[in-house]
């Protein structure tokens, strides 16, 4: 068995809370009444809700957790996409804006739960025939987060274009095997997000290279120590991800144990090692993130060890 | 009375000694005449228990000579500041790097006159042998650096050539943390695992030249860069490939 037991029991505790926390709290992540696709801060509000119903729809994509949790998970879906006016905002802001990728990675995982905009679905169709669209210079991990944006939509199928998956694996920091000692702290954040997009969130696992699945299985637990060692919770749960998601998982019980002890009653995990204020609101604004990626982190784990 | 800093300077100013030494400057004696010419004898002595088989180094290295004079030196060092025995204030972690320290210099003491016999190894290194806690088993062999330089082979020695991903780790981790005097000592062992041809996970050439420049510029770390160089590019004499 590639995941220990240990690391799968902290796993379900780990997403069922979080799971539930993200249920409970649900309101604070709503957007302002008369929110338009013109949005003046999109990493606020919307960023944040798009995240909530990626933790949802993997949840229910991994379908592991128990039978609570995954009526709570479409339960947020379903507050999410009514959020999103049912799709029509997204589309809206994909209209006006037809360079952007966020519409499109945020209606990702509404696609991959059934979840459809006609309007939507035509628009972006036409918008990944344009040369222009291909063309946007992104950061090699933000254009590997459109690509498999666009693999869970269909789009690949849409414009019949093969995508060059390892190339623009190579154009990442990940896909030099670089130093693993010159890493930073947001280098390794898009390391993390490189292996998210390449495994499609730990559905494939062999979408990250051998060459490069050795290469992270080598320096993640150096990586998880060091950011274990300065209590960045957030990062360290991201690293978890990409151990689960990798072809052989890496996962060791103590680093899963520790996140699971840190983790609230209630669900909430704290992103850091600071204090965590007393503020509802404050709480679900600082801490939402890393609450979105401890769900994620156990409904990966779990399907591993259950050996989806 | 000799102070904590008395002994600390007197180990900057022995590491000084032996590292003008390897670059080929100094003249003959080395060891005899940092103890003759030391204000205080005994943090002088002492100084040499610190710097341990690097003492040799010079020899080992750059081919400079090693005196019976120096040898006598080394001995006295021994007889001021003996192995630590076993007992309740040193945790047994503790007692296994002092050990493997001191048979390091013992066994290029005995190769090069200064005693009668090379004692054994203090064991089969059975508290090295278990490398998954990579983190604290690569800041004991951080501990002993000394033992990485040509000339010098035993359990240790073997343990290290099958632990190049530990080792590769615990300098990776050391840069991060930015605990350089660790990381420094560790890429040395990684250098000498390059030396002897093993295959790496990590390049040393960079990762040398980055703890470097970062390493900050204590005698002790300059004499550690200076046998990674060494273990880097210079060719061994042969003479002391025994």
């Amino acid at each position: 068995m590639t995941v220990p037991e240990p690391v799968a029991a902290a796993a379900r505790s780990m997403a069922d809370r979080a799971l539930s926390w993200l249920h409970a709290h649900r309101a604070l992540g709503a957007l302002p009444p008369g929110t338009t696709e013109e949005l003046a801060d999109p990493d606020s509000v919307y960023k944040p809700l798009g995240e909530t119903a990626l933790a949802a729809s993997l949840l229910l994509r991994d379908g592991v957790a128990g039978p609570g949790q995954l009526a709570a998970a479409q339960s947020l879906m379903e507050f999410t996409w009514d959020q999103f006016r049912q799709g029509d905002m997204l589309y809206e802001r994909q209209l006006r804006h037809t360079l952007m990728t966020d519409p499109l990675e945020v209606y990702a995982p509404f696609v991959r739960c059934g979840f459809r905009h006609a309007d939507l679905d035509r628009l972006l169709a036409h918008r990944a025939r344009l040369r222009s669209v291909d063309g946007v210079e992104l950061l090699p991990n933000r254009r590997l987060a459109a690509a498999n944006a666009a693999r869970v939509v269909g789009l690949d199928r849409e414009t019949g274009r093969r995508e060059d998956w390892d190339g623009m694996a190579r154009a990442t920091w990940l896909g030099a095997r670089p130093e693993p000692w010159a890493i930073n702290w947001i280098t390794a954040y898009a390391m993390t997000h490189t292996v998210f997009h390449l495994t499609d969130w730990g559905r494939l696992p062999q979408g990250l290279s051998p060459d490069l699945t050795a290469y992270v299985r080598t320096w993640l637990p150096v990586w998880i120590d060091i950011w274990r060692e300065v209590q960045q919770w957030d990062l360290v749960v991201e690293l978890l991800i990409v151990g689960a998601s990798l072809d052989e998982p890496y996962c060791r019980p103590e680093d899963w144990e520790t996140i699971a002890a840190l983790q609230h009653e209630d669900g909430l995990v704290p992103r850091d090692g600071d204090p965590v204020d007393d503020d509802p609101r404050q709480r679900f604004t600082d801490h939402q993130h890393t609450v979105v990626v401890t769900a994620v982190a156990g409904s990966i784990a779990l399907a591993r060890a259950a050996g989806r | 009375m000799t102070t904590r800093a008395d002994f600390a300077a007197a180990a900057d100013e022995f590491a000084n000694r032996v590292l003008g030494a390897l670059r080929g400057a100094g003249g003959t004696a080395l060891v005899a005449r940092h103890i003759d010419s030391a204000p205080d004898a005994l943090a002088a002595l002492a100084a040499v228990r610190v710097l341990g088989a690097d003492t040799f180094s010079p020899h080992l290295l750059a081919g400079a000579p090693f005196h019976a004079d120096d040898a006598a030196a080394v001995a006295r060092s021994f007889d001021a500041f003996p192995t630590p025995v076993a007992g309740p204030s040193a945790r047994p972690e503790e007692r296994t790097v002092a050990a493997w320290r001191d048979w390091a210099t013992t066994q290029l003491l005995g190769r090069f006159g200064g005693m009668d016999s090379p004692p054994a190894p203090p064991g089969p290194a059975d508290d090295l042998t278990d490398t998954t806690d990579w983190q604290s088993w690569s800041v004991r062999m951080a501990q002993l650096a000394t033992l990485a330089t040509p000339g010098l082979d035993g359990p240790v020695h073997e343990l290290a050539r099958g632990a190049a991903f530990p080792l590769a780790r615990g300098v990776t981790r050391s840069v991060l943390r930015r605990d350089f005097p660790t990381a420094v000592r560790l890429v040395r062992w990684l250098a000498w695992l390059a030396h002897e041809g093993v295959a790496l996970p990590l390049d040393p050439a960079p990762v040398h030249e980055h703890v470097r420049l970062l390493g900050g510029a204590s005698p002790r770390t300059a004499l550690d860069l200076a046998v990674t160089d060494h273990l880097l590019t210079a060719r061994t004499p042969e003479a002391v490939r025994t």
